[in-house]
């Protein structure tokens, strides 16, 4: 078992707590960390996190599975952008030998990144269903922002799906994997085999039970 | 926010997605600062593999450096002591300089968005989402 970042001192009321769906990304991950390590190597490759949260899962990922990587963690929470950044300096070591370079952008999905250049792409979405996605606070001292987190209008998939339709502008052609979450109530099977009839390959590489909830991990490749 | 980031972000306006001039963005009022990170030459070398040379020049000019060569270069060895120095160079702008606050403005529409803390926002207002 490869050890779980700190996380410490952060508000929790504006930034999304470490839950039931982190951790299946974060033990997703390391089971897919030969596979992931296999594809990138002797590359430097274009890790991004989208929602970060407290950055927990960039800085797993920059630590123990593609550390020679430039990361960098998108977020529309603020306070999830300068916690992401603390997080990450209070895990690395001054004088990790292969550490890579990370960075954080306030941005919405990927819409201020440049096409078809990220090589690993990590999303934990705000996936509950809810009425309608939320409006961003204008404030960065709303408690709001923990709504931002959860909700994910119809079906919970307003916000992957706007992401999942792009997904061939994001990703490199050459080398682009995804790894995002799902619950049982977004319907991923229906998504794995739409997303396969866009000529995605679709795997089932995490899936566990969490409370009343049922947690899925889809890796699309080409 | 690092140099090194810049060369992957662009506007975030939707019809400026297919517009050349949405990247790099133009950066201006720009305070830097330096932080130190461990040098790897290796990492550095295969990092630029993947960098688009002429914004990085575009962006160091907005910052003041017009000292970067015009051409990426090529074949860079770790161990030639030339090639050192021109890595350590790279090392020292694209990891280690650090944009604090500034703007950043679309050259196709003309937005501007700002860094403040060290954090670059791309969220629009309403009317351009
Ligand atoms: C379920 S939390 C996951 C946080 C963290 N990655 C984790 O696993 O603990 C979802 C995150 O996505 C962010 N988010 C919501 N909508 C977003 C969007 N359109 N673009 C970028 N981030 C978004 C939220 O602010 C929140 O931090």
């Amino acid at each position: 078992m490869l050890p779980t970042p700190d996380v410490k001192d952060v508000d929790y009321d504006l930034v999304y707590e470490p839950s039931e769906d982190t951790f299946l990304l974060l033990d997703t991950l390391e089971d897919e960390q030969k596979y992931i390590r296999e594809k990138f190597a002797g590359k430097v490759p274009l890790a991004v996190e989208v929602g970060v949260g407290t950055g927990i899962v960039s800085t797993f990922m920059q630590k123990h599975i593609l550390p020679s990587s430039i990361l960098v963690g998108i977020d529309v929470n603020p306070n999830a952008c300068a916690t992401m950044i603390r997080t990450m300096q209070q895990n690395m070591n001054a004088g990790d030998e292969d550490a890579g370079i990370s960075d954080t952008v306030q941005m919405s999905l990927l819409s201020g990144f440049r096409d078809k250049c990220v090589d690993l792409l990590v999303f934990n979405p705000p996936y509950v269903p809810a009425e309608s996605v939320p409006d961003l606070p204008v404030s960065v001292s709303d408690s709001s922002w923990l709504e931002v987190a959860l909700d994910g209008g119809e079906d919970g998939m307003a916000v992957t799906w706007e992401l999942l339709h792009n997904l061939d502008d994001i990703l490199s052609p050459a080398s682009g994997v995804a790894y995002i979450l799902f619950c049982a109530r977004n319907k991923p099977d229906q998504i794995a085999s739409t997303m396969r009839q866009k000529g995605w390959k679709v795997n089932t590489v995490g899936h566990r039970k969490a409370g009343w909830e049922v947690l899925s991990i889809l890796r699309f490749t080409k | 926010m690092k140099f090194l980031t810049t060369n992957f972000v662009k506007c975030a306006v939707k019809s400026c997605s297919a517009s050349q001039d949405s990247f790099p963005l133009k950066y201006s009022e720009c305070q830097l600062a330096k932080e130190e990170s461990e040098y790897n030459p290796d990492f550095v070398c295969h990092m630029l593999e993947r960098l688009d040379w002429d914004a990085i020049v575009k962006v160091a000019a907005d910052l003041g450096n017009t000292s970067i060569p015009p051409q990426k270069p090529e074949g860079l060895d770790p161990i030639m002591e030339d090639d050192q120095a021109i890595l350590r160079d790279l090392h020292s702008l694209l990891v280690e300089t650090v944009i604090l606050e500034g703007k950043m403005t679309c050259s196709s529409c003309g937005h501007i968005y700002h860094i403040k803390n060290s954090i670059p926002n791309f969220l629009l207002p309403p009317h351009l989402v």
